[in-house]
């Protein structure tokens, strides 16, 4: 891409010194004539329509407008909410395997199928390393498949403005090899069924009544009206991508989450007796 | 003689001059003793009663008056609040009150010649340069309303029926003379019934109760009526009170019968919760064994308190400790037939 900027920069900036240069005659009204409807008509209307066909073609593979009909399965279902992301893995039953927030893992060199929702207000999808955004809307389905086909840690933005922290609600999409996906779904789908060791910091989130908005696999937690926070020690960032994984920073984002995020959903604890937030914090970093 | 410009500006710059000269001169009489004169009284009056009656056009229609428990709290707050000015069925005007210019009326005379609404707007603001008080916070309607109907029963009312609304028999002996309003006679178990507006503190946690007092005590959670019944009371002495109240078993105040559909739905959202209406399941915090003691004990509580807490905590108008906003975002998202079913439920689980 910068290399191309690089050549076309290079050959416009040419053609200019080369006109206020040279110094010739003028060429005949003919030719001029010819010039324009060539260079200023045909050429751009070739190129555009080109373009145009090879984005027609490419459309049904990226936004499957007949989905019923293209064997296609939603693998993945979505759901923006201010400002986070849900995140469901389906089985082949089309029921949810598990759930998961703001942290996305795909095979690579497969093509994955999302069903994308809202539950508030209009948010975007859109991993710009892996292809288009399209809109979640509330009330409405929307389908998007994706073929990722390098492995590597990508960052995804929501595209479209959905309130006061919109530019702080972003997930990261790991790529992986099949065999390792395949490990990392099996062992969610199995967490389930592994009760969590005691922890103080674990009585501490009960007590507290974290449990009413927080799912933990292997816990009693079954709220759903946060992220669900299974394994969240194993994600890059917390929050949709706000701050770096640390003990410090789940302990930061308890304490005041609305000076984080600000119109955030869920309430500040900074009220919480000292030491209760950072055993917390410590309980939840190492869930892994 | 021509009037001219200056003449119109020299007035205007004199006779405020001459205003502040004759009040520094300090013969303006404002002794109360002598009274005003007939025709300044009845001036005074006719702009009262005027200016009541437009403030009331904004008070929006009153809420169903007739339920009996808006009269005990209301009642307590009377004797409270008003009686020591205006007398009460008990118990006449002082002889010091009187003197006061202009007088507080007797109320049993006055109340039928105002409307719901001009009592409300009275009792909620006060009446400017005369005594009369405003409630102590403008959040709490509810309260108020609970005076007007108080007020709308105070003719002719007996003076047993009032001590008997007030609380004030419920003083344990007749050694002190006249019986003078505890925290029981308002908040006494033997008092209180599923209807009451009046919560049960019996049974409930030291630390709720603490916050709770501190609360009403530093004006985070309005309530003109536990406001008031605070104000003689000493910081120091929460914590022993607290601590009394959560030693007495709590009776639960649940009504005899329930709509068993309004019951089960309660019980959905107290265990589950409605994660598509962003409701919270309320037993993730209330009632745990291990639970934090800053979130209540609901259990047994009187259905009709419940429902209006949460109908504040709705409104964003409830406040209170330190916690209190987990509750108020837990109870965003209530309607009013929630707010109907949980309050059953709690009551008589
Ligand atoms: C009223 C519901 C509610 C309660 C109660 C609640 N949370 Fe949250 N929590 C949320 C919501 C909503 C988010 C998503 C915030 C965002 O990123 O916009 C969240 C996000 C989080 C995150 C970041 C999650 C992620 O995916 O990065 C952590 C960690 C967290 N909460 C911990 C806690 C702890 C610990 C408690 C108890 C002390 C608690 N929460 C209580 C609603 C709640
Ligand atoms: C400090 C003394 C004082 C206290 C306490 C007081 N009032 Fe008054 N109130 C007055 C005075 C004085 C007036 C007369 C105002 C006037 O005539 O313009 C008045 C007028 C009123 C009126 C209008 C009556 C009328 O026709 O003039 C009502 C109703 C009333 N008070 C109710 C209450 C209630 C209810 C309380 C307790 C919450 C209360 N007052 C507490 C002094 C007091
Ligand atoms: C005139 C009646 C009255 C008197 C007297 C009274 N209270 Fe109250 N109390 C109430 C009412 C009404 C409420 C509910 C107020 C609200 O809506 O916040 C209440 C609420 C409370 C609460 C909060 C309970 C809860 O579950 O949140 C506490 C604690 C309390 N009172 C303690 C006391 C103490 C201690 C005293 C004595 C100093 C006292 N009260 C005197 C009527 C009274
Ligand atoms: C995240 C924890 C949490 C959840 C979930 C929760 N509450 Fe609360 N609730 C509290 C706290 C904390 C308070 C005390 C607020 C204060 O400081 O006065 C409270 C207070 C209350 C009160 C006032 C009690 C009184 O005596 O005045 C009622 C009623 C209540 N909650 C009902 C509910 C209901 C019904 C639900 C379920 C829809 C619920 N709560 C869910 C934490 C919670
Ligand atoms: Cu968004």
């Amino acid at each position: 891409m910068v290399v191309g900027g690089a050549i076309i920069w290079a050959l416009v900036v040419g053609l200019l010194l080369y006109a206020g240069h040279a110094r010739r005659e003028p060429i005949t009204a003919r030719k001029a004539s010819w010039l324009i409807l060539g260079g200023g008509v045909a050429f751009p209307v070739i190129v555009l329509f080109c373009l145009l066909a090879y984005a027609v073609w490419l459309m049904p593979q990226i936004r499957p407008f007949m989905p019923a009909l293209m064997d296609n399965k939603p693998q993945i279902e979505a759901t923006g909410e201010q400002f986070w992301w849900r995140l469901r893995y389906l089985d082949d039953g089309g029921n949810t395997a598990f759930e998961t927030a703001n942290e996305l893992r795909l095979p690579v060199g497969e093509r994955t199928t999302f069903r994308l929702k809202a539950a508030d207000v209009i948010h975007s999808f859109w991993i710009p390393s892996l292809g288009g955004k399209m809109d979640m809307i509330p009330g409405r389905d929307n389908v998007l498949s994706l073929e990722p086909t390098k492995t590597g840690v990508y960052r995804a933005p929501c595209a479209e403005f959905c309130g006061t922290s919109h530019a702080l609600m972003a997930f990261s999409v790991i790529v992986m090899e099949r065999p390792d996906f395949d490990a990392w779904r099996q062992s969610r789908i199995e967490a389930a069924a592994m009760p969590q060791p005691a922890h103080p910091g674990r009585d501490l989130f009960f007590r507290h009544g974290c449990a009413a908005c927080h799912t933990i696999a292997g816990t009693p937690a079954i709220g759903r009206i946060g992220p669900d926070l299974t394994r969240i020690g194993e994600r890059q960032t917390i929050a949709a991508g706000t701050l770096a994984n640390t003990k410090d920073n789940i302990a930061r984002f308890i304490r005041e989450p609305d000076a984080i995020k600000p119109g955030v959903e869920m309430p500040a604890f900074g009220m919480l007796p000292d030491g209760d937030i950072e055993a917390i914090a410590a309980w939840l970093g190492g869930l892994k | 003689m021509l009037i001219r410009w200056r003449h119109v500006v020299a007035t205007l710059v004199a006779l405020p001059l001459l205003g502040f000269f004759i009040g520094w001169l300090g013969i303006i009489p404002l002794g109360a003793s002598g009274g005003h004169w007939a025709v300044t009284d009845w001036f005074l009056h006719w702009v009262m009663r005027n200016s009541t009656r437009t403030a009331a056009l904004r008070v929006e229609t009153p809420p169903p008056l007739d339920d009996p428990a808006r009269l005990p709290l209301a009642a307590g707050q009377f004797e409270m609040g008003c009686a020591r000015c205006h007398g009460s069925p008990a118990q006449g005007r002082s002889a010091a009150t009187l003197a006061m210019l202009p007088p507080p009326p007797d109320l049993g005379r006055v109340v039928p010649t105002w409307t719901d609404a001009e009592l409300f707007q009275i009792v909620q603001h006060g009446i400017r340069y005369t005594g009369m008080p405003a409630w102590p916070t403008t959040n709490r309607e509810d309260e108020v309303w609970s005076m007007v109907a108080f007020l709308r029963k105070v003719p002719g009312m007996h003076a047993d029926t009032y001590r008997e609304l007030a609380g004030l028999s419920a003083t344990p002996s007749g050694t002190v003379e006249p019986p003078s309003m505890t925290c029981d006679s308002c908040h006494a178990e033997s008092r209180l019934d599923a209807g009451s507006l009046i919560p049960s503190l019996a049974g409930q946690s030291v630390a709720y109760l603490l916050e709770s007092l501190r609360a009403y005590a530093e004006d985070k959670r309005p309530s003109g009526v536990m406001q008031t019944a605070m104000s003689a009371l000493d910081k120091d002495d929460f914590p022993a009170l607290a601590a009394a109240y959560a030693a007495r078993p709590r009776q639960r105040l649940a009504p005899e019968s329930a709509d068993p559909q309004a019951l089960d739905h309660g019980r959905r959202l107290a265990e589950t919760g409605d994660a598509a209406r962003r409701i919270p399941a309320c037993l993730t915090c209330h009632e745990k064994r291990d639970g934090n003691p800053s979130y209540p004990r609901l259990s047994g509580q009187s259905p009709a308190y419940l429902a209006t807490q949460l109908r504040l905590f709705v409104s964003g108008k409830r406040g209170g400790g330190p916690y209190a906003d987990l509750m108020k975002t837990a109870a965003e998202n209530l309607d009013e037939a929630d707010i109907q079913a949980l309050s059953a439920y709690f009551a008589s689980r």
